[in-house]
């Protein structure tokens, strides 16, 4: 077995989440928070602000006229497609590596990423969960966040865990917690809480697959769930793992989905491809 | 005075083929990829008579079967408007069914104890289905499991490659 002790202190390894993503994430989903509140926060990251402009400027959004200003780039793009890009644009940082252990090139793990936060919308869209949109585009984008350091751990123990996958019927993440002792699951979680993410978003983040029954009955788990597995039968970028996780038809039960809805939403991300292609090469 | 044309080609051509979308070439230098093929299947025809070959990446089985996208808008994403489609535009550049080597790969499954969502293997019986239609035998066939695969297909030789994590690369 691996000692678990050496795998949490790589944590400290990762480029943290700059705060004012957090802090944005807060004000976002309060609904008493006011736009000129969310500006003046990212105004003062001069860094942002300047990253921000970049993209609204892009050919990405297509507008006519040029932004000067975070105030302007709400008032034009609209507040909720700030958030995200700012969102995209305060994580990716650490996604952007390549991590061989789960035979991700580089930047594949933020394409699956960002295309997982994507479908995430859309369902949050179909259902209604508007209230907490926000987290729950953020929790998508983050939930392999755990991988970004167990991956080395699984290249070292790829064969035993493909044995159990392949020979045993496990899901990928159950034979992870058994051969390295813990899970990208349980990693990611540790990763949010030393982070200062909400509680919410550690849950999220820790509750992904669903292994907690518990964790079905969460909306917004569940969301972020569906919108995994979704990406993994697409084949968005997935790696050693596969689609070798368990699917939960409750999930559909809970969401309001008939498999011909799920189809839809399946052909509506196709769609999207290239448009989310060109705003993972902007970021 | 003597006129000489000069025919340059590139050593080799890489051409990804993306997902709800096919290719069809006849350039011997060009190889087609589908990466990362999930439960959608990849599907590569090749005539090496006449060097014409394609490769073609759907995503769902069934058009009528999907809530709010017209398989109009995108008719290379759903089997049962592909296929057809996509054999027709290769007959289109003179292939012959009796010549056509063909290798259907993907139609991996999520972990589905009760079957609810097996689009993998819903796409695979829907591409057999109109294979068969066209009296078209399948050369090798790699479908199911929980794995990601990359399909190519060499258009000089008609070779097609399946390439999966931790299992290296087989070549038909």
């Amino acid at each position: 077995m691996i000692n678990i002790e050496d795998i949490v202190d790589r944590i400290g390894l990762l480029e943290p989440v700059p705060p004012v993503a957090t802090q944005l994430l807060v004000l976002a989903e309060d609904s008493d928070s006011s736009i000129a509140e969310i500006a003046d926060l990212l105004m003062h990251d001069p860094a942002l602000t300047a990253n921000l402009l970049k993209i609204c400027n892009s050919a990405y959004l297509g507008i006519s006229r040029k932004i000067e200003s975070i105030r302007e780039a709400i008032s034009f793009v609209g507040l909720d497609q700030i958030v995200d890009l700012v969102l995209l644009n305060s994580v990716s940082q650490n996604f952007q590596n390549r991590y061989d252990g789960y035979g991700l090139g580089e930047g594949e793990l933020w394409r699956h990423a960002v295309s997982s936060a994507h479908v995430a919308k859309i369902l949050a869209d179909r259902h209604g969960a508007t209230q907490n949109k926000h987290l729950i585009f953020t929790a998508a984008l983050l939930k392999d966040i755990g991988k970004l350091v167990l991956g080395r751990y699984v290249a070292f123990s790829f064969e035993k865990i493909n044995i159990l996958v392949h020979s045993q019927g496990l899901s990928f993440n159950e034979a992870e917690k058994q051969i390295i002792g813990m899970n990208h699951e349980e990693l990611g979680a540790m990763v949010a809480e030393k982070w200062c993410f909400s509680d919410k978003m550690t849950y999220i983040i820790r509750n992904h697959h669903l292994s907690d029954p518990a964790a079905r009955d969460n909306l917004e788990t569940a969301i972020v769930y569906l919108a995994d597995i979704i990406c993994m039968m697409m084949g968005v970028c997935t790696g050693a793992d596969g689609l070798a996780y368990r699917f939960y038809g409750d999930v559909l039960k809970q969401l309001n989905l008939s498999v011909n809805d799920l189809n839809g939403i399946i052909a509506e991300m196709g769609e999207h491809q290239s448009s989310i292609e060109n705003l993972v090469n902007l970021i | 005075m003597v006129n000489t044309v000069t025919h340059t080609q590139a050593v080799s051509l890489t051409t990804a083929v993306n997902l709800s979308n096919m290719k069809i070439s006849n350039n011997p230098v060009e190889t087609l990829v589908a990466f990362s093929i999930g439960s959608g299947i990849g599907l590569a025809i090749h005539d090496s008579v006449i060097g014409v070959g394609g490769i073609l990446n759907i995503m769902l089985p069934d058009s009528t079967q999907t809530t709010g996208i017209s398989a109009g808008r995108s008719p290379f994403m759903f089997a049962d408007t592909a296929v057809p489609s996509f054999i027709q535009a290769l007959y289109e550049q003179g292939t012959l069914p009796e010549r056509m080597k063909v290798v259907i790969v993907g139609g991996a499954n999520i972990v589905d104890c009760n079957g609810l969502f097996n689009i993998g293997q819903k796409n695979r019986e829907a591409v057999q289905t109109f294979l068969s239609q066209h009296h078209l035998n399948i050369h090798y066939e790699d479908t199911g499991g929980t794995i990601s695969r990359t399909l190519s297909l060499e258009i000089g030789s008609g070779c097609s490659s399946i390439r999966i994590f931790g299992r290296g690369e087989l070549k038909i």
